[in-house]
């Protein structure tokens, strides 16, 4: 899937790279859009009822009329709005959570790109969204909104660092930046970087939940304390844009977990000699498999705790997450250097 | 730290739960069952009626309008027209409880939406026919 980076390109190459670009367009908005109804059922069951039901067998299509709905809704935009801002902001936070998608490698022959700062890039255009949910807020002319933005924006920046560092303790075992070498290191060590870096997948995890404005890390959507925060003005298409901009993260922020830590597309259990008949399924089956697990705990979590308040929002990560992710990656080189 | 048993228990439980028996109720699909003391819509025996007019005395929000006629065979009077406003019935059965001979009962329907306010007054026909469900004296 390669061979087009180092050839020129014609016009037949670029067509083909347009036409796979949709076609990963349309993958992402399915798992969109059954994310949506995913994540309702689960929820619905933790709190004993059942979730979408009456739209389509078992309310499958029930995404789909939510999204028809938005989409044939007024466009409202606030009179004293600042409106190119205003309709730029929605765009600016979408535009880089698809884009993301691009360097996350799905298997060994699945991938859009191949380069030696694969983590990099994914963790640089992640920081575009944030200005874009800050302008949103700003841009709505509204105070709610602008407490909602600023919140927005303090707690995604501050869970960055311990995000990186984390994922840094996995660059410093595997010696690359570069996301397919550090899944065929994982490969060549036989476990899956969740062993060795325990520490680093549950502080990645957390700041993780963060960065995607998640429950119990919501504050800056909260419903019932923000009357949803910097999204408040948008309505219609507008909103849905807003919305699609979470789940995708919740897209590329799954995939990034399953590549760093879960070993990608490998099978499981191949320190046990004898398992190696598991290899004989196809690595995007096992990619899918634990990509399902990442999701289902996003929701299972969501229904089951509280939301934080700022202010312990705030210390979580500059006093507890932060110190254990610095420790963690000395700690990691220590063991490196020593080893 | 001290928090963490805590957040393992309760993802424990939530995990749990998704597997309980669910509380929903299927209404509109399956009928609601309602105990035997609840108050409908209320049900008229025109031949018991005496026309004493106690109930249209007694309802707190004057929606009971009678109108009697002398009873062309032997004494007494009998019932012209009973009309119920049930805009304004606020079911809360005095009526029933005032009524010497028991001609107006409170029944256990309450699917009452209409989609227009005039057929929310109910007539003495109407209140005659709904003989269904209706709540048992000893209750």
């Amino acid at each position: 899937m390669f061979n087009w980076l180092h050839g020129p390109m014609t016009v037949g190459t670029l067509l083909t790279i347009s036409v796979l670009a949709v076609v990963l367009l349309l993958i992402v908005l399915a798992f969109v859009t059954y994310a949506i109804y995913f994540e309702r059922k689960v929820i619905g069951w933790i709190q004993l009822r059942h979730g979408p039901t009456e739209h389509g067998p078992l309310g499958l299509l029930q995404t789909p009329a939510d999204v028809l709905k938005l989409l044939i809704k007024e466009d409202i935009i606030p009179k004293l709005a600042d409106k190119p801002l205003f309709i730029l902001a929605p765009v600016l936070a979408f535009v880089p959570s698809f884009t993301v998608v691009a360097v996350i490698p799905f298997t060994d022959a699945i991938g859009f790109t191949d380069t030696n700062v694969g983590l990099l890039i994914y963790v640089a255009l992640s920081g575009i969204t944030i200005l874009g949910t800050l302008l949103g807020g700003w841009a709505s002319n509204n105070k709610y909104s602008l407490l909602g933005g600023m919140r927005s924006a303090a707690q995604m920046i501050s869970y960055e660092i311990p995000l990186i560092l984390s994922a840094m303790g996995v660059i410093v075992m595997a010696g690359t930046m570069n996301l397919r070498e550090i899944v065929e290191f994982q490969g060549q060590m036989g476990v899956w970087f969740v062993v060795p870096q325990i520490v680093g997948f549950l502080v990645f995890l957390i700041a993780a939940n963060a960065e995607m404005n998640r429950s119990p890390f919501d504050l800056p959507e909260a419903e019932s304390e923000l009357v949803a925060g910097y999204h408040t003005e948008y309505s219609g298409f507008r909103f849905a844009i807003f919305m699609l901009t979470e789940y995708v993260y919740m897209f590329a922020m799954s995939s990034l977990i399953v590549v760093l830590f879960l070993g990608g597309w490998l099978p499981p259990l191949q320190w046990i000699p004898g398992l190696g008949f598991l290899k004989a399924v196809p690595g995007i089956v096992w990619f899918a498999l634990k990509f399902v697990v990442v999701v289902f705990y996003w929701i299972w979590l969501r229904g089951t705790m509280p939301r934080f308040r700022t202010e312990t929002l705030m210390n979580f990560a500059w006093k507890v997450l932060l110190p254990v992710s610095l420790l963690n990656l000395v700690a990691t080189a220590v063991i490196k250097a020593l080893v | 730290m001290s928090a963490i048993p805590g957040f393992m228990k309760g993802l424990g439980y939530t995990f749990k739960q998704m597997f309980a028996e669910k509380s929903t109720y299927d209404y509109p699909n399956e009928p609601l069952k309602m105990p035997e003391r609840f108050r409908g819509i209320q049900y008229l025996d025109v031949d018991k009626c005496i026309v004493c007019l106690q109930c249209q005395r007694i309802c707190p929000t004057q929606c009971i309008d009678i109108k009697g006629k002398p009873n062309p065979e032997g004494k007494g009077k009998v019932l012209e027209s009973f009309d119920i406003n049930f805009e304004i019935c606020i079911l809360c059965d005095l009526c029933t409880e005032v009524c010497p001979t028991e001609a107006i009962l409170m029944t256990n329907n309450y699917e009452l939406a209409t989609y227009s306010r005039d057929e929310l007054f109910k007539d003495m026909k109407w209140l005659n026919e709904n003989d269904e469900n209706i709540r048992r004296g000893d209750a």
